[in-house]
Parts: structure tokens; C-alpha cells; sequence
């Protein structure tokens, strides 16, 4: 007959068994994943990455790298940064799904996607 | 042999475009670029416009221009606010390039500045180079470059340079039987895109030009390239081709930018191109860099790769002379 010493540990490590099969799937069940932090870098004419895809109510963050500045404008007026010296910083709290389109309005070839799901 | 005429692109000599008398070959489309100080010959040789590496020809062959009937200036891209490598101080390179022009053997009369007089569009660097240009004593006439309307569509800059101007700043003046227009184009660009004139002032041009004789020489300035010079990077401007279909009963038209730091010449027709030199920082050639940024040169080479245009109208050839001259 077990001893009540060996009885607990056997209780313990029981319990520690059904926590870890129980727990982590308790943790997949019902909760949204984590929001990315996204950012976009602005470097050598470019913004990388060129395509974003976040989900609603993200944060996008465009931070200049480039030795010139920018200004982050996008195609249908939703949002539009001041002009951006090295270093600065944009960002945009995206609220609707869609495709938002952007570009550096002093310099047009460079463009840009965010795409909001 | 016969019909050898010389145009120098850099400082030792003269960039002559006779017009009226041209030898020069008008089959399509003719260029020839200075590039960074190492200065390119052109050599019209059988009506045939050739470039040449600077030092194959020089010598006694220098011409000087005869009395001229209007000189004046042009500068570009001084950048007032930008603090990096390849130049950390665009202040005195830009009163280098105050004393170049005070200098200048045939004094000019006024100063045509292509824009990105800034670099940040705030009123303190506006500030200090209408400080350093006072010492030249001189006119100026600015177009803004798409560092100067970066946060209020070019209000300040109309206020300070264009206030009797139309649209985003664009206007015409006469001086010593040239016609002037200054154009806007860096606004309202679109995505993708290159250089934008837009309807209104594409209309208001036409218009202008009515009233111009077609003999009468015309100098159009602007700040992004009115030709493709590189679309990749966005050197050109989309509806330039109309604005220069305006222009061609003309019998002598130049169009002077900036926008690349760099000079570049193209002959078409009654059509002289050409862009300035920065006095801020070069950029790199077409296609020779990851993009057009600043390119980054040994402190010694950087004077080298600045300057300043000289231009004078010489009346009784009809044509202009060009010459570019760097800041060392």
C-alpha cells in the first residue's frame, strides 16, 4: 500500500499529466493570435516589405532609413505622413479591411501595399 | 575636316547651339553627357553630333563668346538642410557657388534656381539661402523641386518666390527679347509616376505662348527633367512631351532642370536639354547605383562633382551658350 507521501506524489504527477495535454489546447481554443507589431522600413527608395498583410485594427509603423526624406501617402487619401527625415516615424491604425495602396509622394515610383482582413 | 565645330560640356569651354545654321544631323534623337567632372567633347563632325572624352581634344580651339546679349545663371538642388555624407555643409558649398557666380568674367544678370532650394521645406533653410544668394547681388527666379512643397502644396514657396504666379507657381517673363516660363512640376504626382505638369497649367502654357513671336528665343525651366531621362527612377515628367509640342514652331528653345545632380545635354531638333549639376551632392549615373540617392565621394572629389551653368545668349548667332563649370 502506498505511503500518503507517495500517494500525493502520485496525485501531483497525475495532475501535472492532464494539465499538459489540457492546457495548451485550452490556450488554441477561442482566442484571436497576437497582433503583429508591423513595420514597414523606408530604405534606399524602397519600402520593405512592399506587400503587408495584417489583420483589422493593426498598427503599420513606417520608419525612414533613408538618407533622404519621404512622405508616405496613400492612393485614396486615407492617410498621409508629414514629410519624414531620416529616422522619423508613421504610423497608421488600419480599422476597415481592404487594400490600401500607398506611395512616397515626392518620390511616385515607389509604392507600397498594406492589405487589411 | 570642314565642318568641325567643338562643344566643350565642362568648364574649359563653351556648349554652342547654333539654330539658325545648325550642322547638326536632325536624324532622331541626339545626346551628349558630362558626367561627374570628367567632361565630355562634342564634336560635330558630317553634321553628326559625337561625344568625346574630355582631354582627346582641347587646345587652341577654345572659343570664347563674343559680346553677348544676355548672361544669366543657373543653380540647382542646393538642399539647404541636408547634413550627410557625401556633405555634411551645404552652406558653403552653395557660397562656393555664390563666389563662382560672383567671379564669372561676364557678369550675369540674374539667377535661375531649379529647385530643391531646401531640403525639408521649413522656413529657416528657405531663410539662409535667400541670405546667402543676397551677396550675389542679383535677381533670382525659383521653381520649387519636391522638397520644397512637402507640407503645405507649396504655399511658402509661392509666398516667398511666386507670388504673382498662377496654379502651384508657374510663370512667364521677358528679358532682353527672351521669353522665360517657369514650371511646376512635382505636384500632385501620381502613384508610380514620374514628373506632373497637369491640364491647368498645360492649358495656361499654350495660352502663353500665343503671344510669342515664333522667332523669339525661349528658356522653359523646371525642376524635374521635362525629358525621359531615366523613368526607373522617376527622371521625366509624364505630360512633358505635350508641353514641349507647344514649343515646337518655336526657333530656339532651352529647357534648363535639375533634380538629378547631375549635367546631362540632349539636342533634338530647335531643342536644347540640359540639366545642372547640385550644389548640395551628386547622385549616381542612370542605372549605376541601387538608386538615385546621394552618392557618397572622397571629401576632395566633392567640389569637383557640384557646380554652377553659365548661359549667354549670343544675339547675332541665335543661339545660346552653355557652359557648366563645377565649384573646383
Amino acid at each position: 500500500m502506498p505511503t500518503p507521501r507517495s500517494q500525493l506524489l502520485i496525485a501531483m504527477l497525475g495532475l501535472a499529466l492532464i494539465l499538459a495535454v489540457v492546457l495548451p489546447s485550452a490556450t488554441a481554443i477561442g482566442q484571436p493570435a497576437p497582433t503583429p507589431a508591423t513595420e514597414v522600413k523606408v530604405d534606399n527608395f524602397t519600402f520593405s516589405p512592399e506587400v503587408v498583410t495584417v489583420p483589422v485594427n493593426s498598427t503599420v509603423t513606417w520608419t525612414n532609413k533613408d538618407d533622404v526624406p519621404h512622405v508616405i501617402a496613400s492612393t485614396n487619401a486615407t492617410f498621409r505622413s508629414k514629410g519624414l527625415d531620416t529616422d522619423d516615424h508613421y504610423s497608421f491604425t488600419f480599422t476597415q479591411p481592404g487594400t490600401y495602396s500607398y506611395y512616397c509622394s515626392m518620390h511616385p515610383k515607389m509604392t507600397g501595399k498594406i492589405i487589411v482582413q | 575636316m570642314s565642318d568641325n565645330k567643338q562643344f566643350v560640356a565642362t568648364a574649359s569651354g563653351v556648349i554652342e547651339h547654333d539654330h539658325n545654321h545648325d550642322g547638326v544631323n536632325r536624324r532622331g534623337f541626339l545626346k551628349c553627357m558630362a558626367w561627374a567632372g570628367t567632361g565630355a567633347l562634342c564634336v560635330v563632325e558630317a553634321g553628326v553630333l559625337k561625344s568625346v572624352a574630355l582631354g582627346a581634344q582641347l587646345g587652341s580651339s577654345k572659343k570664347q563668346p563674343t559680346a553677348s546679349q544676355l548672361s544669366f545663371v543657373q543653380i540647382s538642388d542646393s538642399h539647404m538642410g541636408f547634413n550627410k555624407p557625401a556633405n555634411p555643409d551645404v552652406v558653403a558649398t552653395l557660397k562656393a557657388a555664390v563666389d563662382r557666380i560672383n567671379a564669372l568674367p561676364d557678369a550675369p544678370e540674374f539667377i535661375l534656381h531649379t529647385g530643391d532650394i531646401t531640403h525639408l521645406s521649413t522656413p529657416e533653410q528657405f531663410d539662409t539661402v535667400d541670405q546667402i544668394l543676397k551677396s550675389t547681388n542679383k535677381e533670382v527666379f525659383f521653381v520649387p523641386g519636391e522638397h520644397d512643397v512637402l507640407n503645405d502644396d507649396g504655399a511658402m514657396f509661392r509666398e516667398r518666390y511666386a507670388r504673382n504666379s498662377k496654379g502651384a507657381g508657374w510663370y512667364s517673363f521677358n528679358k532682353n527679347g527672351i521669353h522665360f516660363i517657369g514650371l511646376v512640376n512635382v505636384m500632385n504626382l501620381k502613384a508610380g509616376g514620374l514628373g506632373n505638369l497637369g491640364r491647368e497649367q498645360l492649358e495656361w502654357l499654350e495660352d502663353d505662348l500665343r503671344a510669342v513671336k515664333h522667332s523669339t528665343p525661349i528658356v522653359v525651366f523646371a525642376h524635374i527633367p521635362l525629358w525621359t531621362v531615366y523613368p526607373q527612377w522617376g527622371w521625366g515628367t509624364d505630360d512633358g512631351a505635350q508641353a514641349l509640342s507647344y514649343l515646337q514652331k518655336f526657333g530656339s528653345v532651352t529647357v534648363l532642370n535639375g533634380h538629378i545632380h547631375q549635367t546631362m545635354q540632349k539636342v533634338e531638333g530647335h531643342v536644347t536639354f540640359h540639366t545642372a549639376c547640385s550644389t548640395a551632392f551628386p547622385q549616381p549615373a542612370p542605372g549605376q547605383a541601387e538608386g538615385p540617392g546621394p552618392l557618397k565621394v572622397p571629401a576632395d572629389q566633392l567640389r569637383k562633382v557640384l557646380g554652377i551653368t553659365n548661359v549667354d545668349y549670343l544675339k547675332h548667332r541665335h543661339a545660346l551658350a552653355l557652359v557648366d563649370s563645377s565649384l573646383e
